[in-house]
């Protein structure tokens, strides 16, 4: 869902947090983007080791399943900033002004709960496999080449924290819109004209194959 | 309460929240939360001073499932399928399979749509993921349909269901994750969905011809090419057959003593794509770029497997499964009627649950009783209700149901193709797609009656690997 | 009362002793006590253990093998070559081990209580080629077996190849391995059977432990009445599960004959080669690497040995 929204930018102090954030989140996006790379440099590396040296990488499936949260979670936040994450927008999407920024608080308001309660969670289950006195400080580790698992879990509650720090803005900035009235508010995501998206898109493509 | 009309409540509340516009993967785990806290909370017969109790075991419950299902061999296919997809467009080669397409088999009425749906089988060869197929798709085919005047929603519409073609021709994330949860042979999975896949593309490119026969207006055919342009296009898709090849080879060898398990078979492919990029000039930038793109896409899939899950973890302790489990074998109607019925259903459910999560909730559950419908998992053809033996009819069924999922990637409310393609091509709202996938619902029911009336289009193959 | 029982897959023979004692505590309480049996739909397996220690639900099967951080102190169960020869035998040393204060009080960092094993028998191999019965035509093989087994594997030159249990058959017809070590159960719901042309039937070389615990808060819950006929139910589901299993035990010899798939017998003196090279290190590293962190290893085994001998003796 690349681009399908459009995040605006000014000078002010929630644009600069924005901004800020956005560094963040492109880097955890980034270190997703590279897991699937090492992943798949992972398995030919499997593949070639056995095929050509008779030396298969010893533990595959235990480092698959230790990288699959990087791949699957680190970018939670960057996807929401852009507006990424799909919905039905059949209904929000007749409405306007103050009516849609208060769906749209609402419904961010939602998320940041439900976050709340999954960073408790996940940093539980985080806990439960984290031990100080335990070598490696492991209480749960993988099942063939026994790796301490607590890095992996620690992903979870860290990459939503940043999911909620960035919902926190989005309330700040539907609630802003809607307290205001504002037509385009800045630091969330929008949806555009057809004509703004049409050019956005052209640029993106172009040079490309 | 009792916990099935726990089930019941919650999922009508989280059919409520998609429909008013919350992001639907936290929708999901919004349900599941809530439903987890509900059904605690009742076990304790609803006393205030066990809220907090309830409150303390759903999130905990609840925050298991994020790591704890993602991190999987199985799915991290998914990622692997989706990086494939965005390199191989990287490396040229989705606009040569195109360029290909069109010289060839554009002269057709609707040609262009023709093409594209021919276009996107060949790419499904090397993708493993329908939505990235459509996304990639989305940015080459939609622009060349209207430039020549087609109608939009009628292009966004075939691109959204040529993307479905994907998850059918191997490699394929969802046959694999079918193979898993049933416990059946990958391979032969795998093998199974080649031809009803092209069958897919052919029903898919009669009805677009049939369609722009009667109304001109949808789509101009393109003519002119000469033999020399023609074949001239092909070397630039040649190398797509490599691949294939590879993939092939590792999801089933031919000729015996095979490669690897079709998990590293992707991978490899992938690999081999992302050389061929190099070759055609990507660099750090675009790699960049194509990284970017597959974590976000990746992430978007993931937040909705793991909030789908949540849900299912739900409904796994209100039993709703169990509950229809029950039901179905307390049916007293044909065989062959019960599975069609249970097709109906998974295009009911399809359309508010997205695939994989459809699957993942519903097969523990559907498979034993399609399974004994059949006569069994050891039944000879002879003896069996389908006329075929049981490890047939794994397949038989998985090959069935897997179609039913890639319908539901088109169908409203939650279609993710539309959704991807609306996303590529922002002048599309989801309806506008949602409206021009609709002429497709069709082709696929017809798809799937033949599948249903004439097995032996999915078992042939199979049969051959013995 | 009504419990929640966490296991997984379908039901089959390593599960039978749970539906068994579900039977049984209805039938003993007149229904007041039951226990609602679901194959994967309240957690992930590796995940049990933590469902336990949650209070989501009240009893779970999980294996020892899958995380040997969060069950140290049973793993002396999985060590390699430990001589155990049938399902009783099996049995018997669980039931020793379970009761050790030492695995009382790992299990309780997690709220969970000991009720009973899923005793397994030896993961014996099934392989593609000529038949491998000495140690140096170990040298090379690509064996699909996990964490300790596939280190005793890795002592005499064969290479532990990672896949996941359904990918095994997968894996032999594509020559990514050409041994898997599984119980028979598994060999013959995998698949890997159907590939192999030969099947270890003495070599032994281990197996996993698969406990059922119970929530201690949930069992303290219980009335007198249900504890008792939780607690006296276990024999009689064992028994069960002893016999339900015999008879595939029984079957398999047909299987093998019926598949053409030829027994491989050692030799006691590569027998005991063998127990030298892989068993003996991995024990001693074993027994060390558990005394560090507190937990007596040494007592554990001991008790593991001595149960066997006693077992042996009363038969
Ligand atoms: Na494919
Ligand atoms: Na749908």
């Amino acid at each position: 869902m690349a681009g399908s929204s459009a995040v605006l930018e000014d000078g002010s102090l929630l644009s600069r947090i924005d901004k800020g954030l956005l560094r963040l989140e492109t880097v955890f996006a980034l270190v997703s983007g590279i897991a699937v790379f090492m992943l798949m440099v992972l398995a030919v590396w499997s593949v070639g080791g056995r095929k050509f040296f008779g030396t298969p990488l010893a533990g595959y499936v235990d480092w698959i399943e230790f990288a699959m949260p990087l791949i699957a979670i680190m970018g939670i936040s960057y996807t929401q900033r852009n507006g990424g994450h799909v919905r039905m927008d059949i209904l929000i999407g007749q409405l306007k002004g103050r009516a849609l920024w208060a769906a749209e608080t609402f419904s961010v308001v939602l998320i940041f709960i439900l976050m709340l309660a999954l960073i408790w969670g996940s940093w539980a289950h985080f806990q439960r496999s984290f031990d100080f006195a335990a070598p490696m400080w492991s209480r749960d580790s993988s099942i063939d080449i026994g790796l301490p698992i607590w890095p992996a879990k620690l992903i979870v509650p860290m990459a939503f924290t940043v999911l909620a720090l960035r919902l926190l803005l989005q309330i700040w900035g539907y609630g802003r819109a809607f307290v205001l009235g504002l037509e385009n508010p800045v630091a969330v995501p929008l949806v555009q004209s057809a004509a703004e998206q049409a050019m956005a898109e052209a640029e993106h493509l172009d040079g490309r194959d | 309460m009792d916990p099935i009309e726990i089930g019941l409540w919650v999922s009508g509340g989280l059919l409520l929240m998609v429909v008013l516009g919350m992001r639907v993967a936290f929708a999901a785990a919004m349900a599941g939360l809530v439903g987890l806290i509900w059904i605690f909370w009742s076990k304790k017969g609803m006393q205030w001073s066990e809220l907090d109790w309830a409150l303390t075991v759903a999130i905990k419950t609840a925050g298991q499932v994020p790591h704890s299902k993602v991190s999987s061999q199985t799915l991290s296919l998914i990622p692997t399928f989706i990086l494939i997809g965005f390199l191989a467009y990287y490396a040229g080669l989705t606009r040569a399979l195109f360029e290909a397409a069109k010289r060839w088999i554009a002269w057709l009425p609707g040609g262009l749509a023709v093409s594209t749906v021919f276009a996107t089988a060949g790419f499904a060869a090397v993708s493993g993921a329908s939505v990235a197929t459509a996304a990639v798709f989305a940015r080459i085919a939609i622009p060349e349909m209207l430039a020549i005047g087609y109608n939009k929603k009628f292009a966004a519409g075939v691109v959204a269901a040529g993307g479905t073609l994907a998850s059918l021709i191997p490699p394929s994330a969802i046959l694999v994750i079918y193979a898993i949860i049933v416990e059946q042979d990958v391979g032969k999975l795998l093998l199974a969905g080649f031809i009803p896949g092209a069958f897919s593309a052919i029903v898919y490119a009669v009805l677009i011809v049939g369609i722009a026969t009667i109304w001109k207006s949808v789509g101009p055919p393109v003519s002119g090419f000469t033999w020399k342009q023609r074949f001239a296009s092909l070397p630039a898709a040649m190398p797509i057959f490599a691949v294939v090849i590879i993939i092939i080879f590792f999801v089933y060898n031919p000729f015996g003593d095979a490669w690897g398990t079709p998990t590293e078979g992707g991978a490899v492919g992938a690999f081999i794509v992302f050389l061929m990029a190099l070759y055609r000039g990507m660099r750090w930038a675009e790699l960049k770029d194509a990284l970017l793109e597959t974590a976000k896409l990746t992430v978007m899939i993931f937040t909705i497997i793991w909030g789908v899950l949540i849900y299912v973890r739900f409904l796994g302790f209100a039993d709703l499964p169990g509950a229809f489990a029950d039901w179905i074998s307390g049916l007293e109607a044909s065989p062959i009627l019960i599975l069609v019925c249970i097709l109906l259903a998974y295009a009911v459910l399809g359309m508010f649950m997205d695939a994989i999560g459809m699957l993942l909730l519903t097969l523990p559950v559907v498979y034993p009783a399609v399974m004994a419908l059949n006569g069994g998992e050891f039944v000879s053809a002879a003896d069996s209700a389908f006329g075929m033996s049981g490890p047939m009819c794994a397949i038989w069924f998985g090959i069935l149901v897997v179609k039913m999922a890639e319908f539901c990637l088109i169908t409203p409310p939650i279609g993710l193709n539309c959704f991807v393609v609306a996303g590529v091509r922002p002048d599309l709202s989801v309806q506008d797609v949602f409206k021009g996938v609709t002429p497709f619902f069709i082709a696929d029911a017809v798809t799937i009656a033949l599948l249903v009336a004439f097995p032996s289009i999915v078992l042939w193959l199979p049969s051959l690997a013995g | 009362t009504e419990w929640n029982a966490s296991v997984w897959g379908k039901r089959r023979a390593f599960t039978e002793h749970v539906e068994k004692i579900a039977e049984l505590v209805s039938e003993k309480t007149n229904g007041e006590f039951t226990i609602n049996v679901s194959y994967g739909g309240l957690s992930k397996n590796s995940d049990n253990l933590d469902g336990i220690s949650i209070g989501a639900f009240e009893m779970a099967q999980f294996c020892a093998g899958y995380h040997a951080d969060k069950n140290r102190a049973i793993t002396v169960l999985e060590l390699p070559f430990l001589g155990v020869q049938n399902l009783e035998e099996e049995v018997a040393v669980s039931r020793a081990v379970y009761a050790h204060p030492a695995v009382a009080k790992e299990m309780a960092q997690w709220n969970a209580k000991m009720l009973m094993t899923s005793p397994m028998p030896q993961y014996n191999l099934v392989g593609t080629g000529e038949p491998r019965d000495t140690l140096e035509s170990f040298d090379g093989m690509r064996v699909r077996a996990t964490g300790g087994l596939g280190k005793a594997f890795e002592t005499v030159g064969a290479v532990p190849t990672s896949v996941t249990s359904s990918e095994a058959y997968n894996a032999m017809e594509s020559g990514v391995v050409d041994t898997v070590a599984f119980a028979q159960h598994a060999h013959l719901s995998f698949g890997t059977i159907n590939k192999a042309d030969w099947w270890t039937a003495n070599l032994n070389p281990g197996t996993v432990n698969c406990p059922v615990v119970v929530n201690i808060d949930a069992y303290e819950a219980l009335s007198d009445a249900e504890k008792e006929a939780l607690d006296g139910s276990v024999d009689e589901a064992l028994d069960h599960y002893l016999a339900n299993y015999g008879e595939l035990l029984n079957r398999w010899d047909a299987v093998l004959e019926e598949k053409g798939v030829e027994k491989v017998m050692f030799t006691p003196e590569v027998l005991a080669e063998f127990k030298s090279k892989a068993a003996d290190p991995a024990r001693e590293a074993w027994i060390k690497d558990m005394e560090a962190q507190g937990i007596p290893g040494q007592e554990l085994y001991d008790l593991v040995v001595k149960t066997l001998e006693e077992k042996r003796a009363s038969n």
